[in-house]
């Protein structure tokens, strides 16, 4: 179904429920991976998720549809992802090496990377970022979504996201080509 | 000298080797969603007119309602009626009475307590003391000069 038939039957009251439902499975995925690459455990992916799809409920009604539907959503899951990893910085006071140092562990633990040296060594380069950073990575690096789209999601300009994408990708060799000499 | 990891060099993934979500998650969580939901016939907790404030608003208006009540209740109570007089002044009690009272009445009023007495007005235990003066003054007498009553 369209975003926009999807949008049609929200507003009618009879067919909120079965409209949000069918937007619900339609992103699901893609919202789940999109913040499960930001906080690497599958718990706290799950949480982040729930809460992204409330909060596009209660807000989807005053959504003015300058926007595509999915970069909205989106919006509201990297909003989700940035504010829970800052939160999680500030209930431990750690320092951003701590956090980051605690999601390599988990991509360490996960069983799905093991063996893999390399993708090893370029996730723990990639966790290595700052968190914004790191966003700019995945959206550009892993979903090749375009630079406008990205620059309506994050509200940063599309030269100031290039700079930022090619700022990461030479931290992640150097991170990567460094590590492997050791 | 080892080659430079080089990003487009290396095979491009659609998402970090990470382990999939648990069989059927994707099937229960559209259910999961929806049970989280606001119900819409949802009572809302405050009424329709105090959702228009903000929380601290709100709290600061209950606690104004709250004091203005009292401060009502206060004033609107006016004085308290002052209670009957009931105490007579006994200056108007003919010391007599005064003794015989405490004498019936089960009172602890000792011999030495009528001793002060007569010492101050001679005649008042005529009634109730059949002593004579000699008898008074030893009694008196007998009194241990360091309580302080009798100074």
């Amino acid at each position: 179904m369209e975003d926009h038939d999807i949008l049609l039957k929200f507003q009618d009251p009879a067919s909120r429920n079965l409209a949000f439902n069918q937007l619900v499975r339609k992103y699901q995925s893609k919202v789940y991976w999109h913040v499960r690459k930001m906080v690497i455990d599958h718990d706290d992916a799950d949480d982040l998720t729930q809460d992204v799809f409330v909060k596009v409920w209660k807000h989807l009604e005053n959504f003015r549809q300058d926007a595509a539907l999915f970069t909205w959503i989106y919006r509201i899951a990297t909003n989700e992802c940035l504010n829970f990893l800052s939160s999680k910085r500030r209930k431990f006071l750690l320092p951003l090496t701590d956090v980051g140092a605690e999601l390599a562990a988990k991509m360490e633990a996960d069983p799905a990377i093991a063996g893999d040296a390399i993708e090893l060594k370029l996730q723990q380069a990639i966790l290595r970022l700052p968190d914004k950073q790191r966003l700019v990575f995945n959206l550009r690096y892993y979903d090749e979504m375009p630079y406008e789209q990205m620059a309506e999601i994050t509200g940063t300009s599309v030269g100031a996201l290039k700079a930022s994408y090619h700022h990461a990708v030479k931290k992640v060799e150097e991170y990567v080509t460094r590590s492997t000499d050791d | 000298m080892k080659p430079t990891f080089k990003l487009d060099a290396h095979p491009r993934r659609p998402r970090p080797l990470l382990s999939e979500p648990p069989a059927g998650y994707f099937d229960k969580l559209p259910t999961q969603i929806m049970a989280r939901l606001p119900r819409a016939d949802a009572r809302p907790a405050v009424p329709g007119w105090l959702a228009w404030l903000t929380p601290a608003l709100r709290t600061g208006l209950a606690s104004v309602a709250v004091l203005g009540g009292f401060a009502a209740s206060f004033f609107l109570s006016g004085p308290a009626p002052e209670a009957p007089v009931a105490v007579a002044s006994l200056d108007a009690v003919p010391r007599t009475e005064l003794v015989g009272y405490l004498l019936t009445s089960g009172a602890r009023v000792e011999n030495s307590d009528l001793a002060v007495l007569t010492a101050a007005h001679p005649n008042i235990t005529k009634g109730f003391l059949h002593a004579s003066e000699e008898e008074l003054v030893q009694a008196l007498d007998d009194q241990p000069s360091e309580d302080p009553t009798y100074l």
